[in-house]
């Protein structure tokens, strides 16, 4: 046994020593140190050997073992490093083949730019609520100071359920709906879907918003301005150039709509921002007296804004995605792209 | 709104801005400029051409051959205009010219002569109607100068996105009055201000009802002569994209863009009685012919303008064939109205009829301009219409309410707007654009809003007003100052977002398809005529067939992701979708809502990784079955101890009708069924045009969210070393792999800890109707290092039990 031992040692230093590239040395690996290798072997044969030999001969053993490993890893570290030098041959490993990677897949867009647009305003402190996509005409409409028979309701073309029910054209409905179950102070931002009946390059009939409001006293206009500039700003990841032009949305006063200097052309006039220099990405303003008045705030005590932002056009400006109906398509060479 | 500069300049200097800063400082008061274009561009290669000389054609009767000078060229052209004279200035499309039709002109032979250009019509450029000659243009005119100029129409078009809050600014000098408040300066008015001398020599008029029409003015105007309106009228209307129809028509239209007031004429003979009555149809009035030739269906509440015999106009929306001004009108009544807003707005959707009169009207229109609007318009009857106006003529105004003043807080506009602000400011702006201000104490300001601006009825639209002309961009930026409040996040959120970062990291990618489908999924799922899901929320006006109801499942939406994924040649596909169905309840209730979560796996189970790695197999319950538990480990929900839910075969009529009962598991809990995983049936997948195996996980996710998840309990890490034994059992075929675990996990034998299938196999050399199932188990003790002795008592008991039980022998070798 001890014999054996020894006979064994010299014989793997002799072929290591003899070792000159890879091939050779993952043959010598397999028939000293692999699993059916010589060192098992002899291994296996140290059951047989008498009490008094086994710790004796184990030790040695192992020790022979280990010093052909150490010798094993040496050779294993000469050669790889020798590789650079040496002409490519058969042995070396081709690392121009692809990586082994797990398949994963990808959250939609239209989710992605949802959560970073929430992301921000929880970070501002704002709370998410989330309503029902099939709502009732009064909080659509009504309760955001738009009766029956206003021109505003132009501006949203309605899919009709029943006489009173609908499908909510805006997320604007869960400012009533939490004002009417709350009180001040408020800082919520309801995302979701939404429905217009209106389809072509532009337009989907449905698509995803997110509404925002901050009710408190003494809340100003300047304050809009302040948290919209911070949401755009870390939205759009620069010092982008702002603008906030007077518009009209029944259930705010004053009313704005924000722009961001185009950031596809920057500024100088494109295609996309119809060569205004300047792109349309939401819409805010002071909520109107009427509509605390309807959820029984005082507006001589409470003032707020709100403000609202479409998903989809976000990812547009975002992504470069210049065809709407791609979101919906749920095409896997679009989705793999975000 | 559209206008043209030229035409804005006419009531107001707008001094050195250029159109660009012009259209820029519009913006920014509110009033979105969406475009500034020139105009008429398909005209602008047109240039003026002078005919030299006129000869007959030698090959044709009505051809002419012409020498005209444009410019430094003469060229001969044939022209088969009767009109074609020497010494004629008229408008020629030179040789390469696109004309308005898109046909382009060559130089090309008519009967044998060259022809070098076109003279053309009026209709052939768009101008008009008119075709019975080519264009005469004045004879003093340059020949060879651009068309447009010749024309006076060198100008820019302007068009403004209004809001519905400005119906002031639909009209041009509405849009001056805002030009003169950016430059200071006065506006020019053609009528500044009237009033009207009253008189029912004529006519009467009745208003029934002061609500739904607060003023009615008319005046007659007699011997008019009806014949197309001079050049400048018809620039005007045709720059905007109105059609000239005749002097009297355009004459109001003209007015009507100036000043926002809709005016309509009505044929002064064809009025029975000499009576206008602003009332409601009768019941016998059923049906009103409009002067577009439609007969309209009346209804009760519509506003009509009625003679003592019949209705003659939609009131605000359309008039008559009855009483419509025609070539042959001699005397004119000119109606200037107010009509209630949702009056005339209800009237006109009902109609779905939408004219500029009732765009006016829907909006609001200034109840203290009629008089003035009317005015202008009879000065131009009478002007250009050869018109006598009559004296004097009603003016009702019973309906119009005194104008208020407003109070307006300086604190409170400095307050709300985060800027401070002091008298003179406030009044500066707001007179700039005829707001009148007075003080009434250190604090208050009294405000006069003009009777246009019917949108100013309260403090705060004031406020806007101030913010508005200030300039939203010299308000400061500041931030609130909030107490400080932890936000409640919503679980099912959470849940979700951490559902869908889990599955993506699972390979699934997510879809969102449309909440509203078609209702022939329900068909091709083959669901059962009482399966709950065939009730659906409909929609009164879907915009297509495809898009009529609320889904009430999300697998067909999916279904139909994967084949449109497989015609582009992508078959692998696993995604998923979290997204809400829709129950119906009762009529004018909401639906019920609720969120389930759907995914699909079909194809290449590497998808589209390498197969220099990967296999090629397809993907098959296992790997829905796997994802599942993946999943709901993840969530804690299932293999953490106490398992909330429990992965179980489907009794009978459990399984969907579309699924492989033979492949279906479904999801149990305390609870009830959180869904199922299954393979689809392939007839089902060819009602989506699917002919690959499909697989399937359909939860109920607020069900899901419902469950407790198991809490994380440390456990110490074992000390002593364990041991693993292997059995090869040959069991019947039927013999199910998870009831030998169950049966080895509920045993009462010591120290197992874990026991796992490693090998099924089944096939030769084993008799039919065997099958070889390799179990590993682990025994380890807490407390000491076991012995062989120790394990193997208990694992001959385990196979004894495993033999005995199942009908099983252990395999040899």
């Amino acid at each position: 046994m001890e014999q054996e031992l020894i006979n064994l040692q010299a014989q793997a230093k002799d072929q290591l020593a003899a070792v000159e590239n890879g091939g050779q040395l993952e043959n010598f690996r397999i028939r000293f140190l692999g699993r059916k290798g010589q060192f098992s072997t002899i291994m296996k044969g140290l059951g047989k050997v008498s009490k008094e030999d086994k710790p004796r001969l184990g030790q040695m053993a192992n020790s022979i073992k280990k010093e052909i490993e150490a010798l094993y890893d040496e050779k294993q570290q000469t050669l790889s490093t020798s590789i650079g030098a040496s002409s490519a041959d058969e042995g070396t490993i081709d690392l121009t083949l692809p990586g082994r990677k797990p398949q994963t897949g990808k959250l939609h867009p239209v989710t992605q730019i949802m959560n970073e647009v929430c992301s921000i305003f929880e970070s501002l402190g704002f709370s998410v609520a989330e309503g029902p996509d099939v709502e009732h005409d009064h909080y659509n409409f009504e309760a955001l100071n738009i009766p029956a028979h206003h021109p505003a309701r132009d501006m949203h073309d309605t899919f009709y359920v029943s006489d009173s029910i609908l499908l909510r054209t805006h997320t604007s409905p869960m400012q009533a709906r939490i004002m009417e179950t709350q009180q001040p102070p408020l800082r919520v931002i309801a995302p979701g879907k939404v429905y217009r009946c209106d389809s072509d390059i532009t337009h989907t009939p449905m698509f995803h918003q997110v509404e925002g409001f901050l009710v408190d006293r003494d809340v100003s206009f300047a304050d809009l301005k302040g948290v919209l500039t911070i949401f755009t700003q870390k939205m759009f990841d620069k010092e982008l150039e702002l603008r906030f032009r007077p518009s009209f949305f029944p259930f705010t006063e004053p009313s704005a709509e924000v722009d961001i200097a185009c950031v596809m052309c920057g500024g100088s006039g494109c295609r996309v921002c119809k060569r205004t220099g300047w792109l349309e990405i939401l819409g805010a303003g002071m909520i109107d007296p009427e509509v605390f008045k309807m959820v029984g705030y005082n507006p001589e005590v409470y003032s707020g804004f709100a403000f609202g932002l479409g998903i989809e056009r976000i990812a547009m400006l975002k992504y470069g995605i210049d065809d709407i109906r791609l979101y919906y398509e749920n095409d896997l060479r679009f989705l793999s792209q975000f | 709104m559209k206008f043209t500069l030229d035409w804005l300049k006419e009531y107001v200097d707008t001094g050195d801005l250029s159109p660009e800063t012009l259209a820029e400082h519009l913006t920014m008061l509110g009033l979105e400029v969406d475009s500034v274009t020139p105009l008429f561009p398909e005209l602008q290669a047109l240039k003026t051409a002078k005919v030299l000389s006129v000869e007959a054609h030698p090959n044709a009767d009505k051809l002419h051959l012409c020498e005209v000078a444009v410019g430094d060229e003469t060229l001969s052209i044939v022209c088969g205009a009767p009109n074609v004279r020497e010494n004629l200035v008229t408008a020629i499309a030179l040789v390469g010219t696109v004309m308005p039709d898109g046909t382009k002109i060559k130089a090309s032979k008519v009967r044998g002569i060259k022809s070098h250009g076109m003279l053309c019509s009026e209709r052939e450029l768009g101008l008009s109607d008119s075709h019975e000659g080519i264009m005469e243009l004045p004879s003093d005119l340059d020949h060879g100068i651009p068309l447009l100029e010749a024309l006076g129409i060198d100008d820019l078009l302007v068009e403004v996105d209004l809001t519905p809050n400005r119906p002031d600014c639909a009209s041009v000098i509405g849009i001056a009055r805002e030009v003169a408040g950016i430059t200071r300066t006065p506006l020019t008015l053609p009528v500044d201000a009237a009033t009207l001398v009253h008189s029912n020599h004529d006519f009467s008029v009745d208003v029934e009802d002061s609500e739904v029409c607060p003023r009615y003015a008319a005046r007659l105007i007699k011997n008019v002569t009806i014949e197309p309106s001079p050049w400048w009228i018809r620039k005007r209307l045709l720059a905007i994209g109105l059609r000239p129809i005749n002097n009297v028509v355009d004459i109001t239209n003209l007015v009507m863009m100036e000043y926002g007031q809709p005016l309509h004429a009505f044929d002064y003979n064809k009025i029975a009685g000499k009576q206008i009555i602003v009332r409601h149809p009768k019941n016998n009035e059923k049906t009103f012919t409009t002067l577009d030739g439609e007969e309209r269906t009346l209804e009760r509440d519509m506003l009509m303008i009625c003679d003592a015999n019949e209705p003659i106009a939609v009131a605000g929306v359309m008039g008559g064939m009855n009483s419509e001004v025609s070539d042959n009108t001699t005397n004119i009544l000119l109606e200037s109205a107010c009509f209630n807003a949702i009056s005339i707005r209800r009237t006109a959707r009902r109609l779905k009829l939408a004219s500029e009169a009732s765009y006016r009207f829907e909006r609001g229109v200034d109840p203290g301009g009629c008089v003035t609007a009317m005015e202008r318009a009879v000065s131009l009857l009478c002007e250009i219409a050869g018109g006598e106006a009559a004296q004097g003529g009603v003016d009702y105004y019973g309906g119009v309410r005194p104008l208020n003043s407003l109070k307006l807080r300086i604190s409170k506009t400095s307050a709300l707007l985060g800027i401070d602000l002091d008298y003179d400011k406030i009044a500066d702006v707001l007179q700039s654009i005829g707001i009148r201000c007075k003080p009434k104490d250190d604090d208050t300001i009294w405000v006069n809003p003009p009777t246009f601006r019917i949108d100013i009825e309260r403090e705060v639209d004031l406020v806007e007003e101030v913010a508005r002309l200030i300039g939203f961009n010299n308000i400061p930026t500041s931030l609130p100052t909030v107490s400080l409040s932890y936000p409640e996040q919503d679980p099912i959120r959470l849940l979700r977002n951490q559902t869908a970062n889990l599955l993506a990291d699972m390979g699934f990618s997510e879809a969102i398809n449309y909440s509203f489908v078609t209702e022939k999924h329900l068909s091709m799922m083959q669901l059962a005529e009482d399966d709950s899901r065939r009730a659906q929320v409909q929609l009164l006006n879907p915009l297509s067939e495809e898009q009529a109801v609320m889904r009430t499942m999300l697998l067909p939406g999916l279904l139909e992701n994967l084949k449109r994924n497989i015609n582009f040649q992508k078959n692998a596909v696993k995604i998923f979708e979290i997204g809400k169905v829709f129950t119906p309840q009762g009529e004018n209730e909401q639906p019920v809502e609720k969120e389930r979560l759907t995914c699909i796996l079909s194809g290449l189970r590497a998808g589209e990784a390498s197969s220099l790695y990967y296999s090629d197999d397809t993907v098959d319950i296992f790997d829905a079955k796997g994802m599942a538990e993946l999943l709901l480990e993840t969530l804690r929900l299932y293999g953490c101890g106490d398992d909330a839910i429990r992965f179980r075969t489907p009794e009978k009529n459990e399984a969907e009708v579309f699924s492989d009962s033979g492949q279906c598991l479904l999801l149990d809990s305390d609870k009830g069924i959180v869904g199922q995983l299954s393979r689809l049936l392939p007839e089902t997948a060819k009602e989506f045009g699917i002919k690959q195996d499909v697989f399937f996980i359909d939860l109920d996710f607020e069900l899901l969210s419902s469950l407790k998840a198991a809490a994380k309990n440390f456990q110490s890490l074992p000390v002593y070393p364990a041991i693993k034994r292997d059995i090869a059992l040959l069991v019947p075929a039927n013999t199910k792999a998870g009831d030998l675990l169950d049966t080895i996990r509920t045993s009462k034998e010591k120290f197992i800890e874990h026991c796992e299938i490693f090998d099924v196999y089944q096939g030769k050399p084993l008799d039919t109707g065997m099958k070889s199932v390799a179990v590993s188990v682990t025994y380890r003790s807490p407390t000491k290092t076991l012995t062989e002795k120790n394990v193997n008592k208990s694992h001959t008991k385990i196979i004894n039990t495993l033999t005995s039980k199942f009908n099983g022998s252990l395999r040899e070798g």
